[in-house]
């Protein structure tokens, strides 16, 4: 009975968490490196910028769905591996609550910045481009900032 | 990342389950929390609210005050 915390998984909540940064990361880095390879390329309004980012979005999405299914086989196959296996649990508590309200404060935060950025570009009537991106720049911002802060309240305490 | 967040609210939740003969995965099914919630709350990593606070003390048979502990900022 003393032995409870041998081996303490994750939480359902706190996968999804850690699958969703990933994921963020690894489709909003591809899509800005992309956009990098194209200003060195392209002058600016020759960038066809809306399609790849729809389908960075669309890919963000889905990638989110597959990883956290294979993440929750992934981490059962691990646990069988090591003889250490324990029913998934899916359940959502106060304390997931609590700090799911505090990414949102983080990512709420970096959302304001992003809209305030986004009013200043459409005043200077600069074009599209700028404002897409910038808007989903901050979209990624919040996000990474969202997923930091829940990890962290999940390692550290709330 | 660091230590544990640091909280005035300290309690005995371990020992008094130890005692029960409880383990962390029988009070948390009984509270329909995560286990990983009844560990963070016995580490002082996250202080419950206060129904949840009562819960547990009802489960541990014990006193709400003799489950946690509130330290004043003086003690600390």
């Amino acid at each position: 009975m003393n032995d409870d915390e041998s081996h303490v998984p994750m939480t359902g909540e706190e996968k999804i968490a850690w699958v969703y940064g990933a994921v963020v990361l690894l489709t909003s880095g591809a899509y800005f490196v992309w956009l990098a390879t194209q200003f060195a390329a392209h002058p600016a309004d020759e960038i066809a910028w809306e399609v790849p980012l729809l389908i960075t979005l669309g890919a963000s999405i889905v990638l989110t769905i597959v990883g956290t299914i294979l993440g929750a086989i992934g981490g059962a196959v691990w646990q069988g591996i090591w003889g250490r296996f324990e029913e998934p649990d899916f359940t959502t508590d106060e304390r997931d609550r609590a700090i799911k309200e505090l990414g949102n404060r983080r990512m709420f935060a970096a959302m304001t910045a992003g809209v305030v950025g986004t009013l200043v570009l459409a005043m200077l009537n600069v074009d599209t481009l700028w404002i897409g991106n910038w808007v989903f720049l901050a979209c990624s911002i919040g996000a990474l900032a969202e997923v930091v802060s829940k990890i962290r309240a999940y390692r550290r305490g709330v | 990342m660091g230590g544990p967040k640091p909280t005035r609210v300290s309690n005995r939740i371990r020992e008094l389950r130890t005692e029960r003969e409880l383990t962390q995965a029988d009070i948390a099914a009984k509270l329909g929390v995560t286990r990983q919630t009844i560990i963070a709350i016995e580490q002082g990593r996250y202080s419950p609210s206060l129904e949840m606070a009562f819960q547990i003390a009802r489960v541990l048979e014990a006193p709400l005050d003799d489950v946690f502990q509130y330290r004043e900022a003086a003690d600390s």
